[in-house]
């Protein structure tokens, strides 16, 4: 039976993209699989809930009630791609449960691949949350996404050893331009008639990149 | 087989965890492949029957026909393990009847191997007990628990007070259960299976259960503690097993 990817994108920092990233991602597994499951654990920063309402919940790992709710879902190899949206407050409290309670493990049991994408900052805590993250992931499942608009070409050494994705920068119109809550990727795709926009060049690469992410998954599993 | 065993899990106060104590007792000895039985005195409705049914006994310690059935099949019975849940306020109790039938001085010559779980409670009053069950303890190995699965505040004791009690009884070993998240000690309840079996998602009978994952993790990563401590006072050697680390279930 083939596995279910489950994104899991985090940083123990504020705006360093990852709704973005998280928002991408799941309209390119939309596009592609018809189908996607994305949890939003990101109650204080702008959100992946008001852009994707349709196929978004909400999720909270504060209370264990929460949690459960949370990785119940996430343990099920149902063939539907998940992308979590872990808020920066969350992401110690996260991925120290994750630990306790062996999801990785388990996940690897039930044919389940979690990845970690961790998008990559400069700063001490930044660095701090990678550490931990490979103490406890395993190598080929953790991603540095090093996002050109936050690191601007420094990634750290210690960042750089493993698997990187890289986003470019965006000029700062087309950055207001996708930041508003109606802009949809595959939409700009499917009506932009000029494909050699740079907004359309710029989202071209980002699906191709999140494709050979995928394929690389499934060719390390078979 | 080695000798026979006895543990006894007590307290003189009720609450204060001596069923989930036996319970891991019960768990860690059956990972572990040493034969094991229990009895619970909480009678006539014992907890510690309702999740280990196969291998308790509800007895009452008070009378001669039940201290019959438990010691006089010490050397007969197959199992070289007996775990005995005595009920909230009667260890002292149990323990001078042990030693008016001759059980403590069985121990104290080396024909019985024979310990004591004594879980501590968070006041000074469980204190006192110490000091009273001390003087029976002279030939057994004893064992202080502090229990934290219920959120106690142990710190809460004047460290004076707590070691001129401690220092009272020679070779007594302290314990510590870890806290166990309150959802997932709930959910086990409610299951009424063994911790072990709660882990690999079974039902009473061995059936598929489906309980959630995150609540397996979560004991799982707990009563893996728990053993680390039982590993760490060398509970195995004291049954006269082989070593531990290789039991089935732990991952």
């Amino acid at each position: 039976m083939a596995t279910t990817p489950v994104y899991i994108i985090c940083s123990p920092r504020p705006l360093v993209g990852k709704t973005l990233i998280a928002r991408q991602l799941s309209e390119f597994l939309l596009l592609k699989n018809g189908d996607v499951a994305a949890f939003d654990v990101n109650l204080k920063e702008p959100s992946l809930l008001e852009y994707l309402p349709a196929i978004t919940e909400t999720a909270d790992v504060d209370k264990t009630y929460g949690k459960m709710a949370l990785m119940d879902r996430l343990i099920v190899n149902d063939s539907i791609a998940k992308v979590i949206d872990l808020g920066f407050h969350v992401f110690d409290e996260f991925f120290k449960m994750s630990e306790e309670i062996g999801f990785m493990k388990e996940a690897a049991r039930r044919g389940v691949a979690p990845v970690i994408l961790f998008v990559a900052d400069t700063d001490r805590v930044s660095a701090r949350g990678y550490e931990t993250l490979r103490q406890q992931i395993p190598r080929n499942a953790l991603v540095t996404i090093d996002n050109e608009h936050v690191v601007r070409g420094e990634l750290p050494d210690s960042m750089a050893q493993g698997r990187i994705l890289r986003i470019a920068a965006l000029p700062a119109f087309l950055k207001t331009y996708v930041d508003r809550l109606t802009f949809s990727f595959t939409g700009y795709l499917r009506h932009e008639k000029d494909s050699s926009t740079e907004l359309h060049q710029w989202i071209r690469r980002n699906y191709l990149s999140f494709r050979e992410l995928e394929l690389s998954l499934i060719l390390q599993r078979s | 087989m080695a000798k026979p065993v006895v543990i006894v899990v007590g307290a003189d106060k009720g609450g204060v965890g001596k069923t989930t104590v036996s319970r891991t007792l019960l768990d860690y000895f059956s990972a572990n492949n040493v034969p094991t039985r229990a009895f619970d005195t909480e009678s006539p409705r014992g907890t510690l029957m309702r999740f280990h049914p196969d291998i308790t006994e509800i007895v009452d310690m008070t009378t001669t026909s039940d201290q019959m059935k438990i010691f006089d099949t010490l050397n007969a019975a197959s199992p070289s393990v007996t775990v005995i849940d005595v009920r909230a306020g009667l260890l002292s109790p149990a323990l001078a009847s042990l030693r008016d039938i001759g059980f403590l001085d069985a121990a104290k010559s080396g024909q019985i191997t024979f310990a004591v779980f004594h879980i501590l409670g968070p006041s000074i009053a469980s204190l006192d007990e110490i000091a009273e069950t001390a003087n029976f303890m002279v030939g057994a190995k004893y064992f202080l628990v502090k229990n934290f699965i219920n959120d106690t505040q142990f710190f809460q004791w004047d460290q004076a007070t707590y070691n001129s009690y401690f220092h009272r009884i020679k070779d007594a070993t302290e314990l510590t259960i870890p806290k166990l998240n309150e959802m997932a000690y709930e959910q086990v309840e409610v299951a009424s299976v063994p911790f072990l079996k709660f882990v690999a998602n079974k039902g009473t009978h061995d059936e598929a259960a489906n309980y959630s994952f995150v609540l397996r993790g979560y004991v799982r990563h707990w009563l893996a503690n728990v053993w680390s401590e039982f590993d760490r006072i060398k509970l195995t050697d004291l049954v006269g097993s082989g070593k531990p680390g290789a039991r089935s279930g732990e991952k």
